[in-house]
């Protein structure tokens, strides 16, 4: 029924007279056969700009999502069209399409439930399955414009579910369209879609929780032609997701009382007489869509001067969380400061920061000018997790909104580059050791964070991997975000931070609205540097190698040693004497403990104050230093100035010869409290 | 109300009174826990020692040092130093079972117990307090785990709502309540416990039952006592805290040590300040009245004698 009344509806009146006003859809010209080839001539994808601040389109739109979706609060669905019109950029003629539907990972056999069962996953344990944790996605009907040769277009019978990375005959998160028509290149094509899509209670940043639900993923969405092929993956427990650029138009229908977010910029509401109302959206130069509702959204306004205009902020907050809504503003606007400056301008009119609701897997999660957050009640000023989740979230705007890597197979392009900015933009918001935690006493920092989450599990992959091949949800974890981080910041100490901060610069600039790959990042590097970083790209990047250096002893003796002393009384005696003409040997060894060949500078302090520095290529397993001066050795530090980040441990990264207790002592403390509290506390009440 | 008063004041009375008991509590605390924190101090030491980043755990914390050397395999496993830890832990409240019998002892005492009397009433009510500590295990035990089933439950339900704070509002309430159960529960078996060591009595259960009457016959009274010195104690435990963190700077590892111990010794004393308050109500409420032999020419009135122990003839103090 839904799929009639699409039918006969004119696709442009989708969007409002403002849409239109902003910038009329223009139509492509089609190849003289395109008609002939199953395209329709009279399809375009609208060069709109409403949106953006920008006068033309900012990336090579593919396709155009025109839907419009009615949610029922009750059964946490939503009943919907959908047209997509697709242009074909790939140079050659497309017999298929592959659709992502996504809602179906979350069926007892999908593929993400039995990876996440196996390897883990970020909120849910699928130790046990509840029905309300059922999701799903079904197109009821699809029909092709144009390719009426078979029932008036209506190609459902011709869908056929596909699971290319794993042959899971149960997963459908994958369908394919064979097309009765192949289409031509530079040719569009139009499909009219019904789905019904059911929310799972909140999975992997989607869904219902109580009376709030984040719809993302919802739709079906086309796969992407990329490197000469389709590339539509099945959705797997450690994988996030991938589409091309385009425009969307769409129209939510939900209960009056919702309080409603979604990409894009809000171009229509109104009230329906049925105590539900519609609001339309309007996206340019994106390539998803999410939107979310729920009754009890306080709502807190700003406007943001960007580079390109002004930016809409909108802050969706928990009641619970009203007092946190000028800390999320801040950030956010600090953050913004900071990407601008550094890596280049905003484009977009609006972003939607939502506090999502608590207790929910709906937070910390990204979609183009959409973006969640999360906090708690109870969140002392020094603990930034609200900052620290808005700050990573808002840098996927840039590492995934506009440069649009693929994140199945180069995860750590989105989230590890992110990491890495997160680091950089934290550092310089919160303070280099107290980004994440500045309380009574207690600080910590997001790049010891990200180096900690990496050496949690430094041996097990390699960074560019496919996500979905990690060892574990922990490995992915700590492989995509903490050891890119880690590797990238190592690597701003290589060719040093200006440097860096440039060729992030060039990179964002020369692949925003596209989808590089990862050798585009790293040539970019080198191009900038202009120097060749094979040697660590091949060990950091696509290698497992793991780096443990370590000062291994420091040694001196006075080179009489072997003179011997009447008695002690005189050997003390010229001990004193010759206090300041003892001429000692010294020797600093260090040893490369693992397998990651890297220079590295080490520090060495003498007792009368000299410093020397001294670099090793770390070819050999190890090296010894050996010094003969009228001074001992008293400390050598390896990597003085901090710049290798992937050292598994810093422990041994220095060796002072005079032991200090204090810190164990202050640590021993600690415990030792904590130990009798316990056994007293015990006491109190068992006798 | 005096009476509440009379509580409170005779059982604090007692317990400063006798001082050296807490004081010896908390250094047999001390040692046992020395021994069970050494496997972790030895570890800190053989990595921190030399290492210039332990620097960032004595000036200041930075948490992610410590997550690091917790991390590093020759550090060896926090779980299994915390089970030493608890060993120890385990071993403190043994000792505490095996020297109360003295304490009570000591408390009911109008004179400074000597050290034979001491011990001798540690070793006449051994097994009598493990008897008691295992019923009291079972019976606090079984409330325990009902009581926090059914809080749990609760916020769980509680969790359904879209008041974010209500769960931890139901959690608090019903630790309110726990606490509140429970400290009756230690009541009735502070009772028995003061019971069996002052009257001697080797039916355990009979002070079981006689506990259990008196702690719902002056109920109000003597939850009141315990719920007042609990909060002195809570009072002890966070200003103690604050001071710590306010006062002490991060890299005067001693004056820690000496602010923490002070703590744990203050920390000692509503404890044994409620182990007086069940002595003085035993002593008010719960003495075996001593009938004499009736005598037609004497008031036949019944006597009431302390069963405290006499005196010993060698008063060294312990």
């Amino acid at each position: 029924m839904a799929l009639t009344a699409l039918v006969n509806r004119n696709p442009t009146t989708v969007t409002a007279a403002a849409l239109q006003a902003s910038a009329p859809a223009t139509k492509a010209p089609l190849p003289a056969k395109g008609a002939e080839n199953g395209a329709t001539a009279e399809f375009s994808i609208p060069d709109t700009t409403l949106a953006i601040n920008s006068d033309k389109p900012m990336s090579q739109r593919v396709v155009h999502y025109e839907i419009d979706a009615k949610y029922d609060a009750a059964t946490h669905t939503v009943d919907a069209t959908e047209v997509l019109t697709y242009h074909n950029l790939t140079g050659q003629a497309l017999d298929h399409f592959p659709f992502h539907l996504y809602q179906n990972a979350f069926q007892p056999n999908a593929t993400f439930v039995r990876e996440a069962k196996i390897a883990g996953n970020r909120d849910t344990s699928y130790d046990k399955w509840e029905a309300k944790e059922y999701g799903s996605e079904t197109i009821k009907n699809i029909e092709v414009v144009g390719q009426g040769d078979m029932a008036q277009g209506d190609l459902t019978g011709q869908l056929q579910y596909i699971a290319p990375d794993d042959g899971n005959k149960d997963d459908k998160t994958v369908v394919d369209l064979h097309m009765p028509k192949p289409i031509a290149p530079g040719a569009y094509v139009q499909f009219k879609i019904a789905f019904q899509t059911k929310f799972p209670e909140t999975q992997a940043r989607s869904g219902w929780k109580r009376d709030f639900v984040l719809g993302g993923q919802w739709f079906p969405k086309v796969g992407v032609w990329w490197n000469g092929a389709w590339n539509c993956h099945q959705y797997h427990a450690m994988t996030e997701f991938f589409a091309d650029f385009g425009v969307y138009d769409v129209k939510l229908t939900v209960p009056q009382y919702e309080v409603v977010g979604a990409s894009g910029v809000m171009v229509d509401e109104k009230n329906n007489p049925d105590n539900t109302k519609t609001v339309t959206y309007h996206g340019d130069d994106i390539h998803d869509f999410a939107w979310t509702a729920s009754p009890r959204y306080k709502v807190r306004e700003s406007v943001y001067q960007s580079q390109m205009g002004p930016i809409k902020l909108r802050f969706l907050m928990q009641p619970a969380h009203w007092s946190q809504a000028e800390r999320h503003e801040k950030i956010t606007t600090e953050t913004l400061d900071h990407f601008e400056k550094w890596y280049g301008p905003y484009p977009y009119k609006t972003l939607t920061v939502v506090d999502p609701e608590p207790d929910s897997a709906a937070g910390g999660m990204e979609y183009p000018t959409f973006i969640t957050g999360d906090s708690s009640w109870f969140m002392p000023a020094g603990m930034y997790v609200p900052e620290l989740v808005v700050e990573h979230e808002f840098g996927h705007q840039y590492w995934y909104g506009m440069v649009a890597t693929n994140e199945f197979e180069d995860a750590w392009m989105d989230e590890g580059i992110n990491s890495y900015t997160e680091v950089k933009v934290l550092d310089s918001i919160l303070g280099k050791n107290t980004s994440i935690m500045n309380e009574a006493g207690v600080t910590m920092g997001e790049r010891e964070e990200q180096r900690l989450s990496y050496t949690s599990s430094a041996d097990r992959d390699p960074i560019a991997q496919k996500a979905y091949d990690y060892y574990s949800y922990g490995s992915y974890g700590g492989i995509t975000y903490g050891k890119t981080a880690s590797v990238l910041v190592t690597l701003e100490g290589i060719i040093g931070e200006d440097t860096m901060a440039k060729a992030m610069h060039v990179y964002f600039m020369k692949y925003r609205f596209t989808h590089p790959g990862k050798e585009d990042f790293l040539k970019t590097i080198e191009e900038v540097s202009g120097k060749n970083l094979r040697w660590y790209f091949d060990q950091a990047i696509y290698g497992s190698q793991v780096m443990d250096y370590e000062v291994s002893s420091v040694d001196s003796f006075p080179v009489n040693w072997y003179e011997e002393k009447k008695d002690k009384k005189d050997a003390k005696k010229d001990a004193k004497d010759a206090k300041d003409d003892t001429v000692y040997q010294s020797y600093v060894s260090l040893h490369r403990k693992e397998d990651f060949v890297m220079p590295v500078e080490v520090e060495i302090k003498f007792d009368n104050g000299e410093k020397l520095r001294e670099q090793w290529d770390g070819k050999s397993r190890w090296v010894r230093f050996s010094y003969q001066k009228k001074a001992k050795v008293v400390s050598a530090e390896l990597d003085p100035d901090h710049k290798v980040q992937i050292d598994r441990n810093d422990f041994n990264n220095s060796f002072v010869v005079e032991a200090n207790p204090r810190p164990t002592n202050k640590l021993s403390t600690y415990w030792l409290f904590a130990t009798q509290w316990v056994s007293q506390a015990l006491a109190w009440w068992a006798v | 109300m005096s009476e509440k008063k009379g509580l409170l004041s005779s059982g604090w009375g007692m317990a400063i009174h006798n001082k050296r008991y807490i004081f010896w509590f908390w250094l047999l605390n001390l040692t046992l826990a020395e021994f069970g924190t050494a496997a972790f101090r030895q570890s800190a030491h053989a990595i921190l020692d030399h290492s210039m980043l332990a620097d960032r755990l004595l000036h200041g914390f930075d948490l992610a040092v410590m997550i690091g050397l917790f991390a590093r395999p020759e550090f060896g496993s926090m779980a299994a130093m915390s089970t030493v830890a608890g060993y120890f832990a385990f071993l403190f409240l043994l000792f505490t079972a095996l020297f109360l019998p003295g304490v009570f002892q000591g408390y009911a005492s109008t004179y400074r117990l000597p050290r034979e009397d001491f011990f001798r009433a540690c070793g006449r009510n051994l097994w009598r307090f493990i008897r008691l500590m295992i019923v009291a295990g079972i019976v606090m035990g079984i409330f325990a785990v009902v009581l926090f089933g059914i809080s749990g439950a609760l916020v769980k339900k509680a969790g359904e709502s879209t008041n974010e704070v209500l769960p931890f509002e139901v959690h608090m309430a019903g630790l309110a309540v726990i606490f509140l159960v429970m400290t009756v529960l230690r009541i009735w078996f502070d009772l028995a416990e003061a019971d069996i060591v002052l009257n001697d009595q080797r039916a355990v259960r009979k002070s079981i039952g006689a506990g259990f009457r008196h702690t719902f016959r002056a109920f109000w009274r003597l939850l009141t006592s315990y719920v007042v010195t609990t909060v002195f104690a809570a009072v002890i435990l966070v200003g103690g805290l604050w001071i710590w963190m306010r006062l002490v700077g991060p890299e005067h590892w001693f004056d820690a040590f000496i602010v923490s111990q002070i703590i744990l010794i203050l920390l000692l004393i509503p404890r044994f300040w409620q182990r007086g308050i069940a002595v003085s109500y035993w002593q008010q409420n719960m003495v075996v009245p001593v009938v004499t032999y009736p005598s037609p020419f004497l008031d036949p009135k019944p006597v009431v004698a302390v069963v405290a122990a006499p005196p010993s003839p060698a008063p060294e103090a312990v």
